[in-house]
Order: C-alpha cells, then sequence, then structure tokens
C-alpha cells in the first residue's frame, strides 16, 4: 500500500508505518481502549461504521479491527478510529429541530392539483409515462 | 389550532397583538438581513451555517404571524401581515434596523440580538397556550444560534489584531439600541396579569446584561451599561436603510398584490 | 504491517476476495502502474485519494471536478439576489434554502479537488483570474422572478441529467457527492416546477413574464452541455470521470422537460424543435456555438460583473478568515 504523505486527503486515511511506537500518538495508552472500525464493502462504497474492538494501542487495532470485521474477505477497506479522538453530536434541538422544514423537502411540494389545474387551462393532457417516444409533438402546447 | 381567545379581554388581546407582532417583526427582519449572506459569507462552511440560522428566524417569524393572523381574525394571513404594511408599520427593535453591515457587525447584533431573544422567550409564559407552545419550540431552535454566537464572538475577541477592533467597534456601535429587543411592550401589565409574560420586560433585561457582561468581561471587552431601554424609542420609526429594504422585499407583491406566488 | 493475504493461505488465490489488488500502488515501473490503473478503471473499478494516479487522470478529474465547484460558486449570484425580493414567506424560505444548498454543494465539489492535490484559495484565484470556468448559465442576468422558477426548474434540471450520470464516476469520493448532490437537487428541481406552475395558473401578466422568461432561457439551456463530440476522443469518457456525451445529456433532458413545457401551455421558442420518431431522437435549431464560447471565456452578459463582485466580497472577508486560523491571545 502507498502511502504519499505529501497529499491532503480525508479518506482511505495514511497507515503510519507500523512500529513506530516513538510517535505519541501511536504509544500504547496503558489500558485497553475502544477504537471504532468503519468499512468500506465493495470498491467506491462509502464508509460505514461495522463496530468496534478493544486494543492497547492503534497497531494492534488495525489487527484486531481485519479480525473482526475483514476477516472472511468482507470488507476491501477499514479506517480505525481511536473512539477518544471522536467529537460527538447527538443534540437533538440541532439535528432534528422541531419547526417545519417541508420547503427543504420533496414532501413539500405536492404539485397535483396545480398541474390538473394547468392542463385543464392549456388544453393539454399530462404527458406519457414514455414521452419522448411520441410520433410528432407540436412545439406549442396542444391536445395531439 | 385552537385559539383560546375566548379568556383574553380586549384590553389583553390587544397588548398581545402587540407582542406578537414586535416578536415577529424582529424575526423577520433579522432573518432576512442575515439570510443575504448567502452565497458570500467568508467562508463556505460558515455560508451554510449563517444561512440556517438566517432561515430559523424565517421560519420562526412565519409562525409567529401564522399566531398573530389568529388572533387579529381580519382576513390577513402570514404573508400579509409579513409584507403588505407601510415601512411605519413595522415594529422591529432598533437594534435590527441597522444595515447588514461587515462580518464583525454580523456577529455582534447576532449575539446581542440572540441572548435577549433568549431572555424574552424566558419570560413567556403560560397565560396563552398557542404561544406557550410556539415559544417551547422556539427555544430549542435558539439554542443553536447562541451557541454560534458565543463560539464566532470568542474567535473574534481572541484573534487580536483587525478582527479584534472590528468586533468592538461593532458591539459599540450596536449597544444604544442593544436594549431596544427587551424594551416593555404596550400594556405589559395586562401581559403579566394574564400570565403571558411571566415577568417584566425590566426583569430580563437586567438579567439579560450580566449575562452579557459575563461573556464579554473574560473577553476584556466592557460596554458602557445603558439606561433601560425607552420603549418610545425602542421601536419608532425605520431608518432609511429599511425603508430601502422595504421597497425591495415588497417589489414583487407589490407589482400585483392580488397575484398567488 | 503484516499482509492479510498471509493471514489465510488456504484458501487458493481465485477464490479470495476478488476486489482488485491495486497493483498500481505497488512499486512497480511507470508504464505498469498505468496498466494496472487503466484495467481497473476501464473495469469499472473505482479511485480513491490515497490511490496512486496517473498524471493524466488526476489532472482530468481536478479540472471536472474543479468546473463544476465554481459552476455551482457562481450559480449561487444569479438566484441570491433574489431572495430579497421572493413574496411570500415560503418562497423566500425555499429560495434561502436551494441557495444554500448550491454554496453547500460548492463545499463538497472544492472538497474533494482539494484532496486532489490544489487548495481552495489557489482553485478561487483561478476562477477569479478567468482561468478557470464555470457553466455558460450562471453568466446571464435574471430579470424577474419568472427567471427564479426557470432556473430553479429547467437549468436544475439540465444539470441533474449531468449529475445523474455522474453517479458512477470512477472516482469514488466525485461518485459518492454526486448521489448527495442529486438527491438535494431533486427539492430544486420541484420548488421550481412549483414556481413556474403557479405562475401559470396566475395573471395574464403572470404567464407573460413566465413565457419571457422561457424565451430569453431556452438558448443558453441548449448550450448548456456543450457540443455533440466524438465519444472516442473525449478523455473524460476514457476514465470513465463521466459516463455519457453532452448530447446524451441533451437528448434526455429534452425527452423528460419538453412535455413537460408544453403540458402546462408554455410555447418552446424553437420552430425546429421536434421529436424524429424515426431516427428516435430530437431535432432543433442549432444552438448558437459562438454564444457558449464567448461566454464561457467570460464574455457573457453577466462574466465580468460577477466575478468582481465574488473578488471584492472576497477581499472584504479576508480579515475573517486571517482571525479564524490565528492562534489565540489572551484577552487585552
Amino acid at each position: 500500500m502507498t502511502d504519499d504523505g505529501n497529499r491532503m486527503i480525508d479518506e482511505g486515511a495514511p497507515v503510519p508505518p507500523p512500529g513506530d511506537l516513538d510517535d505519541p500518538s501511536r504509544r500504547p495508552a496503558g489500558v485497553l481502549e475502544p477504537f471504532e472500525v468503519f468499512r468500506q464493502e465493495k470498491d467506491g462504497d462509502p464508509m460505514r461504521h461495522g463496530g468496534n474492538v478493544l486494543a492497547p494501542d492503534p497497531e494492534l487495532a488495525l489487527h484486531y479491527a481485519r479480525e473482526m470485521f475483514g476477516r472472511r474477505g468482507e470488507s476491501v477497506r477499514l479506517w480505525v478510529v481511536r473512539r477518544a479522538d471522536i467529537n460527538v453530536l447527538e443534540d437533538l434541538d440541532l439535528l432534528q429541530p422541531p419547526l417545519d422544514r417541508s420547503f427543504k423537502k420533496p414532501g413539500g411540494y405536492v404539485m397535483r392539483d396545480k398541474l390538473a389545474a394547468a392542463r385543464s387551462r392549456a388544453g393539454t393532457s399530462k404527458p406519457g409515462a414514455r414521452a419522448g417516444s411520441h410520433a410528432t409533438t407540436d412545439r406549442r402546447g396542444g391536445a395531439q | 389550532m385552537t385559539v383560546s381567545l375566548a379568556a383574553l379581554d380586549a384590553r389583553t388581546r390587544t397588548a398581545l397583538a402587540g407582542l406578537l407582532l414586535s416578536m415577529a417583526d424582529d424575526e423577520f427582519v433579522i432573518g432576512f438581513s442575515d439570510s443575504e449572506w448567502t452565497g458570500i459569507a467568508p467562508i463556505l462552511e460558515e455560508d451554510v451555517a449563517m444561512s440556517s440560522i438566517a432561515q430559523d428566524e424565517l421560519g420562526h417569524a412565519r409562525a409567529f404571524y401564522e399566531l398573530l393572523a389568529a388572533l387579529l381574525d381580519d382576513g390577513r394571513d402570514a404573508d400579509a401581515l409579513a409584507y403588505d404594511r407601510e415601512p411605519e408599520a413595522y415594529r422591529h427593535a432598533r437594534l435590527l434596523d441597522h444595515g447588514r453591515g461587515d462580518w464583525a457587525m454580523t456577529i455582534a447584533r447576532r449575539f446581542l440580538y440572540d441572548t435577549a431573544d433568549a431572555a424574552r422567550l424566558a419570560s413567556i409564559g403560560d397565560g396563552w397556550p398557542p404561544l406557550a407552545e410556539l415559544v417551547a419550540k422556539i427555544r430549542r431552535e435558539e439554542r443553536y444560534h447562541v451557541m454560534h454566537a458565543l463560539a464566532w464572538a470568542h474567535r473574534l475577541a481572541r484573534a487580536g489584531g483587525e478582527a479584534r477592533e472590528r468586533f468592538v467597534a461593532a458591539l459599540e456601535a450596536l449597544v444604544p439600541d442593544a436594549p431596544s429587543v427587551l424594551a416593555a411592550p404596550e400594556g405589559e401589565a395586562a401581559l403579566i396579569e394574564a400570565g403571558i409574560l411571566s415577568r417584566s420586560m425590566a426583569e430580563a433585561f437586567a438579567g439579560w446584561w450580566t449575562e452579557v457582561a459575563g461573556t464579554l468581561g473574560p473577553l476584556g471587552i466592557s460596554l458602557a451599561l445603558e439606561p433601560p431601554p425607552d420603549p418610545a424609542r425602542a421601536r419608532a420609526v425605520p431608518s432609511d436603510d429599511f425603508r430601502w429594504l422595504w421597497g425591495e422585499f415588497t417589489s414583487v407583491r407589490r407589482s400585483d398584490p392580488r397575484a398567488t406566488w | 504491517m503484516t499482509d492479510p493475504l498471509a493471514l489465510d493461505p488456504v484458501l487458493p488465490p481465485r477464490e479470495r476476495s476478488e476486489p482488485s489488488a491495486r497493483r498500481w500502488n505497488e512499486d512497480l515501473p511507470h508504464d505498469e502502474r498505468f496498466e494496472h490503473f487503466e484495467a481497473h478503471v476501464l473495469g469499472g473499478g473505482k479511485i480513491e485519494p490515497n490511490d496512486w494516479m496517473p498524471d493524466e487522470y488526476r489532472t482530468a478529474v481536478l479540472r471536472f471536478v474543479e468546473m463544476h465547484a465554481n459552476s455551482e460558486l457562481m450559480g449561487v449570484l444569479p438566484e441570491r439576489e433574489w431572495i430579497m425580493r421572493a413574496p411570500t414567506l415560503r418562497r423566500k424560505l425555499a429560495l434561502t434554502s436551494k441557495v444554500q444548498d448550491e454554496v453547500g454543494h460548492a463545499q463538497l465539489l472544492y472538497r474533494v479537488a482539494e484532496d486532489l492535490g490544489k487548495s481552495r484559495e489557489a482553485m478561487f484565484d483561478d476562477l477569479l483570474a478567468g482561468k478557470t470556468k464555470f457553466h455558460n448559465v450562471f453568466h446571464y442576468p435574471t430579470e424577474t422572478w419568472a427567471d427564479i422558477g426557470i432556473i430553479a426548474w429547467l437549468v436544475d434540471a439540465a444539470a441533474i441529467v449531468a449529475q445523474q450520470a455522474l453517479r458512477d464516476s470512477s472516482y469514488g469520493p466525485y461518485a459518492r457527492t454526486m448521489q448527495k448532490i442529486c438527491w438535494e437537487e431533486s427539492v430544486h428541481i420541484m420548488h421550481g416546477r412549483d414556481v413556474v406552475v403557479t405562475l401559470v395558473n396566475g395573471t395574464p401578466a403572470q404567464r407573460a413574464i413566465l413565457q419571457d422568461a422561457l424565451n430569453r432561457w431556452w438558448g443558453p439551456l441548449m448550450q448548456m452541455h456543450g457540443p455533440r463530440s466524438d465519444r472516442t476522443k473525449d478523455r473524460d469518457l476514457h476514465w470513465r470521470i463521466k459516463a455519457k456525451t453532452s448530447e446524451e445529456l441533451r437528448q434526455e433532458f429534452l425527452t423528460i422537460y419538453v412535455p413537460r413545457l408544453l403540458e402546462l401551455g408554455l410555447t418552446i421558442p424553437d420552430p425546429a424543435l421536434r421529436f424524429d420518431a424515426g431516427a428516435g431522437e430530437w431535432r432543433y435549431t442549432d444552438p448558437d456555438w459562438n454564444e457558449l464560447r464567448t461566454v464561457v471565456t467570460n464574455h457573457g452578459p453577466k462574466s465580468q460583473e460577477r466575478l468582481e463582485f465574488r473578488r471584492l466580497n472576497r477581499e472584504a472577508t479576508a480579515w475573517v478568515r486571517a482571525a479564524i486560523l490565528a492562534e489565540p491571545r489572551a484577552a487585552a
């Protein structure tokens, strides 16, 4: 696996060289800590949370993640992140604020009646499901 | 929505209508003022955040206008209340009557307004349930606004240099009008009697000013404590800036007042 | 790190999971890496940011994504003018939300481009200096509220036809971003159509401004996907960055939207527009490719004004970005 430290990346986070226990962020914490594991099932898929493992340091966390979430060939990529490094937002006032936001969603635009009114005024009919296969279509709206 | 108006006497209803109008106009004016940052904010991610906050305010305005329309029951809907008045008839607080200004001005105004609005919302009692229910929802959404304003107030103040200068200058420019949000509404006594207000705006103002000082003090900013808000000045005739805005925001609607858009 | 494949020696190679061994990432001669990479992409495989890429691919994806990001950023400007003038509270909310989404799309796309190795500031520099481009439709003025309906419906529709085809792009982050963008754009199109249908059902004056808007926007819309190109010579198609030709996209747009326009009683301002059932495709007056060329090289009616607006705005807000990156100092 190539690791090009010069690139800015946000996916497929670089795997630091193994055994680099001089790097403070990679030293054992002295306890078993949870590491969250995200997996990619197949080429091109988004990363999805798979679960977590306990490990004393990031390097062993990779091994255990491979065992728990990759030993059957079910993943093509894993991200392994120390849970303590994850910032969590779960405040529903921020994530599910209570007032109407239907204008941001498809359900906010029910047009059936308006379209029927427009057709009736123009004297047209609803375009067929296979629009585009009409023999001739006048450039003006009009019954065909 | 069952609007339990029977319990309110005429004096109280008038006072309530005035309160709703000023709250609605406040949210409407700051909402469309800050929605003007959409597309041109300093950082792309921040653009999206400020737009959400502005949309929240417009949503709150809409909800207040709807409540007011139900109360007045004179054939006007929320849009008619929002759009179909002359500039003099708008009752937004003077704090919000300034032009949008730069990012420092926007943050300074948001900080002063969102904290004052929180104090006002905390003063709404159970006297008229439809308002109390709406306010409970709005308070939940407003938490994010205060969080955001504080996050930026801290960053601008602590960055020093030009950022801090602009922020402090903006606060100083706005502080004379800052109390206007918590000026006593007309008929406040009736509102308190009816339990629609759980405390006077003077009480809310005192608590709010202490809170503002408590936030700005550690940042090394002290603002001159103004005398309590003058109700006569607080929501008086709007500025030329607002008149120009009014011309713009009513232009399409005035092109055909009977049309549906 | 131990080779994971070596941990499971019992399975013969052909029974191991199918995904590519990503051999282009190994320390091989360039030509061999190129061959493995190309085979993977042509076979429908995806590329991620930490993959080795031939320069040609990296450059092509970056250019493609950068123009898309620029277009979202500039596309904000014609519409945001009307946020102020939106005639109802709901329309104001919907339009603000739509423009917000476009900014969000710009953010998503600039992020994808950044991870290919070009900084956001460098991309803004190049956009404002006219070195990189943005789509033709965003160089034109908006004259009435009806323009807002037409843009939100038809410009977004033409864009979504292209964007849906990009959901399977070979570059993973771009493909996934397109999925999110397509979902959000579908709401914009509904909002736009709702504005248009409301005008159609309204007063004669409203129908008139709507037809006028359609008359003005039809030309740019037909130019939007670009001239017919030779499929075999298109490198973006070769690398599966995109999957459909300009003409395929235009035909798809016409197939869906001409009937929907005619249904409303609107007139499409092209006398030659018709569906040729025998050929199985739409015939139309050849779009003005000179106009397209003139416009995308920043000589459109609003090109310079909008670039200048962005330049001024960027300068005016530079102090904020500087502040946010500064180390905090002790209070006074």
